[in-house]
């Protein structure tokens, strides 16, 4: 009985993945890493929309976990609250713009627009005998005020009931950043950025690298030597050098607010790496009696490359795609700082940068959500690179 | 040795100019005169500024005279600015970062290094790696943004101290403190999880070969077998990560100039490009590469000089 069995499947059943197996950081990252990963497909397949990430919510940087806020800002945030439904109420069409009418996921309250406009007017109300006082934490009388204006405004939103109404607690948990956006899912929704950006430059730079590197080490001759060019010409260019040419290459062009500047810069510098260490493991691995065996056969070079010696090198091809990755994911917050990052989607970097203001009112909210979700990702990577180093490559230092 | 720093001197003229061309073309993409200038250019104004740097001029003699290292051209951005004096006013305060850093950095991490190579697999070696590597998983600018918040802002606001500043920049050693300490810790943090990592593990590599059995069997010391026999050897490896990593340095330090204001060459470039400054950003980027090939070459030579075997390969 024999039984073909491709090179994926060789490797997935060969030594060192048993020995991954039984690595249990490396079960746990790998666990971490697909609960990423599966966040960034529910998000990919529409999960959060473009209003979950850049409608304001609330006022601008509410503190997470329905915190402990004093009077101003729990009065900004009914005061935005009742404004929003009055404006609504009072365009031309009210009726239409109240149906229409969302602030995060809530929905004004069902009625006519003369109705709701009362009921405005009474939360106008309740919110000028609050404000009336001046000191709203110390004096005692504001706290039933207090309670009447919450039930004011309560009464201005419909109240969601099921999975509406927990997606809209969690909406505000992790409070809003300084244009009033929930937090929360604007890091989940960085999520997708994140991995998409490492699945696809890693991706590129390993197979780009992996076949010059091949194709260098397997030829040798002028192949090689124009491939160690290229790479000691790209690896000369200081990385943060190159970044910024290419910012000012793609700075107003036609690319300019897509993700492929982005993938371009990486690129440009990540396939160097693995274009290395590949040449130098075909080389080692030209010279073994089974790749001789195969010419001898008959085989041409190109299928020997392909078919022969390149599946061979699969272990150095994973471990690079997660150093990589992690290079990538730390990289976009490098490059949004200098203005080449993602545009017109929140990313840890857009969030992180933006959040440079916000530190130094004491508010961490954003820089820590963005930073706490980045650390765990890039820490299973981290993890799972060392896993598979143990694993498939022992010698290495 | 003269052969072998012939040779790598040769080897790195076609790479040289092959990191210039390709950087001189991905300059030319978008056209620097009408991006500085912007959209309601006069079509003069847009000759004139052309001319002045000969961008009008074949891509081959523009190659040439770029090649000729002709920095007294006049930057477009700050006018009556040269080129070359801003390079001058740049480099003392790009060093006095890097430099204090790397040496810095390398201490600490040599010794962390050794305290868990010592420990090794034990709660010390353990912990100390674990915390290497969740450092190497947090953003470079969440250190900064940190460190200038608590050391810079809260330290001085609600502790009294002034002892670091927000940002800015003063020549001297008196000043030197005040200025650039801060920083220069930062950066210290930053590449510590990497060092340490890898001078462990050269240490730990070091500890399995056969002259290290000799020492135990001949009745040596753990203690001495560590800092006499092992660490002798690893020299070798951590020089060598000390000087691949120079010429990151300069580079390395852009981050923390801009967050501090310190008018070093990553902060220069850094605005000539926000500015669209293209005689800045063309002379700087040609600088800058210039400076890693040379100690790319410097780093081949002293390895070399370390390890003979290298020269004869």
């Amino acid at each position: 009985m024999s039984e073909e069995i491709g090179p994926l499947q060789k490797f997935l059943r060969g030594r060192g993945m048993r020995k991954l197996r039984r690595d249990r950081m490396a079960l746990a990252a790998l666990s971490v890493i697909g609960l990423y990963l599966l966040i960034a497909l529910s998000v990919m397949a529409g999960v959060l929309d473009n209003a979950d990430v850049f409608d304001r919510v609330g006022p601008d940087n509410v503190a997470g976990f329905w915190g402990t806020q004093d009077g101003e800002r729990r009065l900004d945030h009914h005061q935005l609250r009742i404004e929003r439904v009055e404006r609504a109420a009072k365009t031309t069409d009210p009726t239409k713009s109240l149906a229409e009418f969302r602030l995060g996921g809530l929905r004004a309250s069902a009625g006519t627009p003369e109705e709701v406009l009362g009921r405005v007017e009474e939360a106008w109300r309740a919110l000028d005998a609050v404000a009336a006082y001046d000191e709203l934490d110390v004096s005692p009388e504001v706290g039933p005020l207090f309670e009447e204006l919450d039930a004011k405004v309560a009464a201005l939103y419909e109240e969601p009931a099921g999975f509406a109404g927990f997606v809209q607690s969690l909406r505000m948990s992790l409070g809003t950043d300084r244009q009033g956006r929930s937090i929360l899912f604007r890091a989940l929704y960085s999520t997708k950025v994140a991995v998409q950006i490492g699945v696809v430059a890693s991706l590129i730079s390993v197979l780009l690298g992996t076949l010059l590197g091949a194709a260098a080490g397997y030829f040798g001759g002028w192949v090689d030597h124009a491939v160690v060019w290229l790479y000691s010409t790209f690896s000369s260019i200081p990385w943060i050098v190159l970044l910024m040419v290419l910012a000012a290459m793609f700075r107003g062009g036609a690319l300019d607010g897509t993700l492929i500047p982005v993938y371009a810069a990486f690129c440009m510098s990540f396939w160097i790496s693995p274009c290395r260490v590949v040449r130098g493991e075909v080389m080692k691995l030209k010279e073994l009696e089974y790749v001789q065996a195969a010419s001898a056969i008959g085989f041409g070079r190109v299928r020997i490359l392909l078919k022969h010696v390149v599946p061979n090198t699969a272990h150095l091809m994973f471990i690079n795609f997660s150093l990589l990755f992690i290079g990538a994911i730390k990289a976009e917050v490098i490059l949004s700082f200098l203005g080449l990052g993602v545009k017109n989607e929140p990313s840890w970097g857009v969030m992180i940068n933006q959040a440079k203001a916000e530190v130094l009112n004491g508010f961490f909210w954003q820089i820590g959500t963005a930073t706490a979700l980045m650390v765990v990702l890039v820490l299973a990577f981290n993890i799972l690179s060392d896993a598979l180093q143990d694993a498939f490559d022992p010698k290495h230092v | 040795m003269w052969t072998y720093v012939a040779r790598k001197l040769l080897y790195n003229i076609p790479v040289y100019l092959g990191i210039i061309l390709f950087l001189m073309l991905a300059l030319r993409v978008n056209d620097p005169a009408y991006a500085f200038l912007g959209k309601n250019a006069k079509p003069e104004d847009l000759l004139a500024i052309r001319a002045q740097l000969g961008l009008d001029q074949p891509f081959f003699m523009q190659y040439l005279e770029v090649l000729s290292f002709d920095f007294s051209i006049e930057s477009w951005a700050n006018k009556g600015l040269k080129v070359s004096d801003m390079l001058r006013a740049s480099i003392v305060p790009s060093l006095s970062i890097t430099l204090p850093a790397l040496f810095l950095t390398s201490i600490i991490s040599v010794s962390i290094a050794i305290i868990s190579a010592y420990f090794r697999g034990r709660g010390v070696d353990r912990s100390l790696m674990v915390l290497a590597v969740v450092g190497m998983s947090v953003s470079f600018l969440v250190y900064i943004i940190f460190g200038q918040y608590w050391g810079a802002y809260l330290l001085t606001r609600e502790g009294g101290i002034d002892a670091f500043a927000i940002g800015g920049f003063e020549p001297g050693l008196t000043h030197w403190r005040y200025y650039c300490l801060l920083p220069v810790l930062i950066s210290v943090i930053v590449s510590m999880g990497y060092d340490t990592r890898f001078y462990r593990s050269v240490m730990v590599e070091e500890s399995s070969r056969d002259y290290i059995t000799t020492a135990v069997a001949k009745g040596a010391g753990k203690r001495k077998v560590m800092f006499v026999h092992m660490l002798k050897n690893a020299m070798i490896p951590i020089i060598t990560r000390i000087m691949t990593t120079l010429p990151f340095l300069i580079m390395g330090s852009l981050l923390l100039e801009v967050y501090f204001n310190i008018p070093g060459m990553g902060r220069v470039l850094y605005k000539a490009i926000q500015e669209q400054d293209f005689p800045v950003i063309q002379s700087f980027v040609v600088i800058f590469a210039a400076f890693f090939i040379l100690s790319n070459i410097l780093t081949d030579v002293l390895y070399a000089l370390v390890d003979p075997r290298v020269r004869l390969s």
